[in-house]
């Protein structure tokens, strides 16, 4: 939005309430509920829309932001917090930490489910809230004939809580006026909005995208998914504390039946029809439906009853559509999904493949070799002087490793030694179990027996994003980018282990976040020259060539600092050229960065010439252990793996 | 059999494929070669109906496939082996065999089949009663491929059949081609691997940026300056 849009909108806000008086409108009310739904949708879009999680129950983080400021700002309990000029300014912050708190306790056990499962635990805790809240006004506990507690009101019961206090400032006219609300909300809402805009493009903004592209990804770039998705949980309950307690106290009285299940379907609603993740779009899907409930409906009844009367009809007379309302709620988000899935303001997915005309017609471009100059010094600096303080001969060291699938025995005591900045092969038949072993050693797969060591201490039993902390970082066979964020962004996560910005360095950006987010940045453009993207900063990382995408997901391994790099099937689906020039990159990660690789590939061109040492598996057993001279020679390998056809491969001009 | 004339394919605003020719005839290999992005998946996308063609024409046996959609293609006998493994996870190896034949009524000819498939790759026949997800890499590859041939088709689409199997198996996999060529079934096999291609191809298209700017007789490709620069890595 350009600044003279902005400022007009903000001229709009201000000058509404008082042209709506002018003109006897009476619909400030209306609107400023409608900016509690929008303030509530947007806390729903930080699940839904920024972590992707799938939440059925908001409404239920309402009910107790609003309950928190009912039972603790009203006499019906005898609260000692109501009455004072303070009450109400004090018990909005603590229904937020309250709903928070519960946001946080909730996800905590449902959190390690994914999907569909998470969504339908969320359904459930949407409907016990309220009916616990029904019940929870009439407590007796009776145990052979002796109540310890006796009629005890929690919560107000089916007749709710009433009255609510109101807020107070001098000469504000809180208890009469509906414009002193609206202006309220809209504070709350314009710091919300700002304070989300700001988490979005923060290092936990981008970790939340991260794992809703790709949960595994994710954990195995350095990102906790379990305590970032906790984050979101809690802090999109949090602002439906806010929403909640001034809902309450604009109401001035609560019920249950405001929060029922209707209510988180109609925030989904908004979120999803406005485009999920998108701040405009929810607060244009929000606006849109509160506004069409509110005042289209009923104004549209009118018309067709005055259209009714005049033509004598008494169908349409007797017309209430208002009662249609969830028929047209499912219609416009059916014809949304069919006509702009992303949303009314989502940014559709870009089109798959390079631009037009960008590629030369004639030879295929491919990178250039990585140069030594273009190492970043960054990472130089890190890498070495961490080597430095560990005198360590070994970097990785696996002992008797097992592990079965079922019935399956993908590991049998495996051993396997990492001398520090050695390059060492794992080959072996498909299915010989070399993924399962990487998938082991960076924690995705627990193993039943055996040990693991990096740098003096076991990481087995630490989940994958602590395994990266430590210094272990892995590509995928099959890529796994984050892909629908930007080739910078997804540098940027794999930096995030090493970064430190929380929730409020993210909202209040201090000079020490700006620092480092603005170091970040650098770090990760120096990153990408390196590998040969120099370019490519803004590009969605779907769009990338596939061997860009390579060369991406070794950049974003190398932005968490490794010490010790795994690279499954690195040259798969490359032609010799850019396996050539990835050769090259390797050689030099050992060579200038004394990295450790440990490296599958069937490629044995590139086996044979970069490793050190070389492990084959097959059926889970090692079934030999040398260099690579041996290897090629070793009657077993030849047999399970090689075949007899390689010595021509080797003897030809080049490699396949 | 197969003829593609004039092809623009367009993803959004790019032109993927930009006037792409190229035949086949019954009973060849023909293998299309190319860098990553040059078009070749798209080119196989195209002829089995997933995308459309802004303009030009794709002919199988007669049959304008531009106009059809993609089960009607795969009943008009082309099978393919599509990119990235697409396989049934939760279904077992013998299930996702069996569903290759979906389209098939012939009982008897099935089961022949899939003891061909079974030993092609052994280790299908290993691991059939196990679920699709858990296979390695390599043999979820082979799984794709057995599917393909498990639908019987007159044309079969190849897309990198090779990738991620070790030496051994890649060998095989060549091997596998040529035989199933034998017994009848027309081959367009697209690799990244254009050495072995070459090998085992009768003709060969190279595809730059969406068009093909050579082709000829496999034999006269692996010998071509720009074949053997461009894609078989000699300096």
């Amino acid at each position: 939005m350009s600044v003279a849009g902005r400022a007009l909108l903000v001229v709009a806000l201000l000058v509404y309430p008082f042209l709506d008086r002018a003109l006897g409108l009476q619909t400030v009310h209306a609107v400023s509920d409608g900016m509690i739904y929008v303030l509530l949708a947007l806390g729903l879009n930080i699940v839904v829309g920024y972590a992707g999680l799938l939440d059925l129950g908001y409404a239920a983080f309402f009910a107790i932001g609003a309950y928190a400021m009912g039972l603790l700002n009203s006499p019906v309990l005898g609260s000692p917090l109501y009455g004072h000029v303070w009450s109400f300014w004090l018990c909005i912050w603590i229904a937020a930490a309250v709903s928070a708190l519960l946001g946080a306790v909730i996800g905590a056990p449902t959190l390690r489910v994914r999907g569909d499962y998470l969504a339908i635990i969320t359904l459930g805790f949407g409907e016990i809230i309220p009916v616990a809240i029904r019940n929870l006004g009439d407590v007796t506990i009776d145990i052979g004939g002796w109540r310890p507690v006796e009629r005890l009101n929690l919560t107000g019961g089916e007749n709710g809580v009433n009255p609510v206090g109101r807020p107070y400032l001098p000469g504000v006219p809180f208890e009469t006026d509906p414009v002193p609300w609206y202006f309220l909300i809209l504070i709350i809402g314009a710091l919300s909005l700002w304070a989300m805009s700001r988490l979005h493009d923060s290092r936990l903004g981008r970790a939340w995208k991260a794992i809703r592209e790709d949960e595994t990804a994710a954990d195995c770039t350095g990102v906790n998914p379990i305590s970032t998705k906790l984050l979101a949980f809690a802090l999109g309950a949090s602002f439906s504390g806010f929403a909640g307690s001034v809902y309450a106290a604009k109401l001035q009285a609560i019920t249950p039946g405001a929060f029922e299940f209707q209510v988180s379907i109609m925030l989904l609603c908004m979120v999803v029809l406005g485009g999920a993740g998108s701040l405009r779009g929810v607060v244009l899907g929000a606006m849109l439906i509160t506004v069409f409930d509110r005042v289209v409906l009923s104004q549209t009844t009118f018309m067709v009853r005055a259209l009714g009367r005049a033509l004598g009809l008494p169908a349409l007379v007797a017309a209430d559509l208002t009662l249609w309302r969830w028929f047209f709620f499912g219609l416009g988000l059916v014809l949304v999904m069919l006509l702009r899935p992303q949303g009314l303001a989502g940014r559709r997915a870009a089109s798959p493949l390079v631009a037009d005309d960008v590629e030369p017609v004639g030879t295929p471009e491919v990178a250039s070799s990585p140069r030594l100059e273009t190492i970043p010094p960054w990472l130089r600096e890190r890498l070495t002087t961490a080597v430095a303080g560990q005198g360590d001969p070994v970097i990785l060291e696996v002992r008797g490793l097992t592990k079965h699938f079922g019935g399956v025995v993908a590991l049998n005591q495996v051993d396997l030694v990492v001398p520090r900045g050695a390059i060492i092969g794992l080959i072996g038949p498909n299915g010989a179990g070399k993924t399962t072993f990487f998938n082991a050693v960076t924690g995705l797969v627990r193993p039943d027996d055996g040990s693991i060591t990096f740098a003096g201490a076991s990481v087995v039993g630490l989940r994958p994003n602590a395994i990266v902390a430590r210094g272990i970082a892995r590509t995928f066979q099959s890529i796994r980018l984050f892909p629908d964020m930007t080739v910078l962004e997804n540098v940027l996560v794999g930096e995030h282990c090493r970064l430190d910005a929380g929730v409020a360095g993210a909202v209040l950006r201090p000079p020490s976040v700006r620092t480092e987010e603005a170091r970040a940045r650098e770090r990760a453009r120096a990153l990408l020259a390196f590998v040969g993207l120099a370019d490519k900063d803004d590009a969605t990382a779907r769009n990338l060539a596939y061997g860009d995408q390579r060369r991406l997901e070794i950049a974003r391994a190398l932005a968490t600092e490794p010490r010790l790099l795994l690279l499954d099937e690195p040259t798969a689906g490359m032609n010799p050229r850019e396996t050539e020039t990835l050769t090259g990159l390797i050689g030099l990660l050992r060579r200038e960065l004394a990295l450790s690789v440990l490296l599958i590939e069937h490629d044995m061109e590139v086996v044979m010439g970069v490793s050190d040492r070389i492990t084959v598996l097959d059926y889970g057993t090692r079934i030999a252990e040398g260099a690579p001279a041996e290897i090629q020679r070793h009657p077993r390998v030849i047999e399970a793996y090689l075949g007899t056809g390689y010595e021509q491969e080797l003897t030809a001009p080049s490699g396949p | 059999m197969l003829d593609l004339a004039d092809v623009h394919t367009y993803y959004g605003n790019i032109r993927a494929l930009r006037g792409l020719s190229l035949s086949v005839q019954p009973g060849e290999i023909v293998t299309l070669i190319g860098a990553n992005g040059a078009g070749k998946t798209t080119t196989l996308r195209t002829i089995l109906g997933m995308v459309r063609p802004r303009r030009g024409t794709v002919i199988f046996n007669g049959h304008g496939l531009h106009t059809l959609t993609t089960d009607r293609i795969v009943r008009l006998g082309i099978g393919q082996s599509p990119e990235g493994r697409r396989i049934f996870p939760r279904m077992s190896v013998l299930e996702n065999l069996e569903l290759g034949a979906f389209a098939r009524p012939d009982r008897d000819g099935i089961a022949g089949d899939l003891e061909r498939v079974f030993t092609l790759f052994p280790r299908l026949r290993e691991r059939a009663a196990q679920k699709g997800g858990t296979l390695s890499g390599g043999e979820q590859q082979m799984l794709a491929i057995g599917r393909a041939l498990m639908a019987r088709p007159t044309l079969l689409l190849l897309d990198e059949p090779s990738m991620g199997l070790s030496p051994i198996l890649v060998e095989a996999i060549f091997r596998i081609v040529q035989d199933i060529n034998r017994q009848g079934t027309t081959i367009l096999l697209v690799e990244q691997n254009a050495r072995m291609a070459l090998r085992v191809a009768h003709r060969g298209y190279v595809i730059q940026t969406g068009r093909i700017v050579l082709h000829d007789t496999a034999a006269a490709l692996l010998r071509s300056d720009l074949v053997r620069k461009t894609y078989l890595g000699e300096k």
